[in-house]
């Protein structure tokens, strides 16, 4: 069942894969929903369903007004990550590529920066920071295609240090903003650098679902071209595959995606490195059913780091982005050298 | 540079004699192709004829993969033109070039995480549409022809990793096949397999060969596989063709040598000339 699924070929998937396929879905949607309910109830402040339906009570004002949106964010958030890493990873064929360690993320926050201390604090609209980071994203993915469609090719390893050294690049021009920065700004960045799902309203959640669903729409439009570059560009570029339209494509997807989401929630990191390597055991490695399983993943994952983050340590409200970013490392490390998996 | 050369001797022939009258359904003329300013292949002058069977041999870095990868549109050449059926390959489309020519590259990923039926039916991808959602009926009888003409349809459920050097090839001359192309481009399909698995992928070409007209183009190292299969042999040397001739001219005037620097012993009694590498000095 392993390989169920794969290519989108309902005429290969066989009727034992399909009902599997079926229940990881199902299984993938109740574990979603559990999640979300949990962290809706828990947290520093305990609440109950029942008392949170009388209008203006405590509790409804903690589940509607904190919890829910916060909730969203992280499934959307998390979701857009996972698919934007699993696309990287198909288009750049390689098991560490996802948004962050190639340094798109670092991108989206130096462009979204900018406008915050140059914009004079956040006074500006969430629109605005949206864009500079979709074109910071746009700028670092740009360099990191280039790099990958170059005539000599570039070694997967050469390709995640390039984007180390461009992450590296981006965190030293942050730096030189926040100097430039008031008190005010420089804290506020160094809370947003960390990556976290606090403090948001509704119009933040619909900014943030409006280019999810967009990004994913195109990502899944490129199902079968992504199906067919799992057996490496060359055999892709025979079937016909245009390979350029492809990496355009995704990379305009995914900063778009990560542009919005920077904006809102600084740079999270992991969430499309983890997710889509745990689900493709589970679901194949085929777009069209690995995708939405991404989403939904994703968003189960980082709403789950972030209820661990808010409630482990007591009494602190622990950035999302520090908890996914431990879990995160290790899984890196063990990919890197547990499977030898740089090399695929 | 193209030497009109006589029919091969034991040439067969599904439409005329292919060898010496098919039309032509790729045409290079004047073909560079150059990386960071060194000529790597050309300037070269071909046609493949409808119907037949094109060796490419030559030294390593003769420029048989960069040859074939200009033939299957994967590259665009530096300066000269490639015709299909007339048209300037590049007005054609990818999808429309990738329905007229199937390419099976030499290097591949090392994992491709598919079984043999989700490889071959991916073969299919310049024939969908563009909002189909699953694989249509045709497809999936293409996918069967594909995978019956190779003969590997008890592998169909097989993960492609699991399958041995030669079964893993024929998986991926299946997929190739299932583009339903009038050309098929193989680069060293034998290269990496041991004796019995490269006597079966030899085999196979030649089956196919005699099971359609369809026009096989080859590059190889192994030139009694050549020998065996071939209408003509393209002796590619340091980016330019040497000779484009049958096979028995090809061993008469002693090519081998010639192209590789070492001594090879000629042994007749089949069909087919039979050349042997001397060890030794």
């Amino acid at each position: 069942m392993r390989h169920g699924g794969a290519a989108g070929g309902a005429g290969f998937v066989g009727r034992t894969a399909a009902r599997s396929l079926v229940g990881a879905f199902v299984a993938l949607v109740a574990v979603t929903l559990v999640v979300a309910v949990v962290a809706l109830l828990v947290g520093e402040e305990s609440v109950s369903l029942s008392d949170s339906l009388v209008e203006g009570s405590r509790d409804a004002v903690i589940l509607w007004r904190l919890r829910l949106p916060r909730v969203l964010l992280g499934l959307l958030a998390g979701g857009a990550l996972a698919v934007s890493g699993l696309s990287f990873q198909t288009v750049f064929r390689n098991p560490l590529a996802e948004p962050y360690t190639l340094g798109v993320a670092s991108g989206a926050a130096l462009g979204a920066s900018f406008v915050i201390v140059l914009g004079g604090g956040f006074a500006v609209g969430l629109p605005w920071i949206s864009l500079a980071a979709f074109a910071g994203a746009l700028a670092i993915g740009g360099v990191i295609v280039g790099l990958s469609a170059s005539r000599r090719g570039v070694r997967s390893e050469t390709l995640l240090l390039a984007g180390i050294a461009l992450s590296i690049t981006c965190s030293a021009m942050i730096l030189l903003l926040q100097s430039q920065g008031t008190m005010d700004q420089r804290s506020h960045i160094v809370q947003w650098m960390m990556g976290s799902l606090a403090v948001v309203g509704y119009r933040e959640v619909g900014w943030l679902a409006l280019w999810t669903a967009l990004g994913s729409a195109v990502l899944v439009g490129h199902r079968w071209e992504l199906d067919v570059l799992l057996t490496g560009e060359e055999v892709a570029a025979g079937r016909g595959v245009d390979l350029r339209r492809v990496r355009v494509g995704v990379l305009a997807a995914v900063s778009a995606m990560v542009g919005a989401l920077v904006a809102v929630t600084g740079p999270i990191g992991f969430v499309g490195l983890i997710v889509p390597h745990i689900l493709r055991r589970l679901v194949g490695p085929g777009h069209l059913v690995l995708t939405p399983a991404c989403l939904l993943g994703g968003g189960a994952f980082l709403v789950f780091c972030d209820l661990v983050a808010r409630t482990l340590p007591r009494g602190m409200d622990l950035p999302v982005g520090v908890v996914t970013a431990l879990v995160g490392g290790v899984f890196f490390l063990w990919l890197l050298l547990g499977r030898g998996g740089a090399g695929r | 540079m193209t030497p009109r050369t006589p029919m091969t001797s034991g040439a067969r022939s599904t439409s005329g004699s292919p060898a010496t009258s098919g039309a032509s359904v790729a045409e290079l003329t004047a073909v560079e192709w150059s990386a960071a300013g060194a000529r790597v292949l050309g300037p070269i002058d071909l046609r493949v004829r409808a119907g037949e069977c094109l060796m490419v041999v030559g030294p390593n870095g003769a420029g048989k993969t960069t040859l074939l990868r200009l033939l299957a549109g994967v590259l665009d050449p530096s300066r000269g033109s490639v015709l299909w059926g007339g048209r300037e390959m590049r007005q054609l489309g990818r999808r429309a070039l990738a329905r007229r020519i199937a390419y099976v590259p030499q290097v591949r990923p090392a994992r491709v995480p598919l079984t043999v039926g989700e490889l071959v039916l991916q073969g299919r991808y310049p024939h969908f549409r563009r909002f189909q959602v699953g694989p249509a009926a045709e497809d999936l009888a293409a996918v069967e022809r594909a995978l019956d003409r190779v003969g590997i349809g008890r592998l169909r459920d097989r993960p492609l990793d699991e399958l041995s050097g030669g079964e893993r090839q024929a998986a991926w001359i299946a997929a190739a096949l299932a583009q339903e192309a009038e050309i098929l481009v193989l680069d060293e399909p034998t290269t990496h397999l041991d004796p019995r698995h490269q006597r079966e992928v030899v085999n196979l070409v030649g089956r196919l060969r005699h099971d359609s007209s369809g026009t096989v183009v080859a590059a190889t190292h192994d030139l009694n596989f050549a020998y065996h299969l071939a209408d003509r042999i393209v002796a590619l040397a340091d980016g330019r063709i040497l000779a484009c001739e049958g096979p028995e001219e090809f061993v008469s005037r002693g090519r081998a040598t010639e192209l590789f620097g070492a001594p090879f012993e000629v042994v007749r009694g089949g069909a087919r000339p039979v050349t042997v590498l001397e060890l030794g000095s």
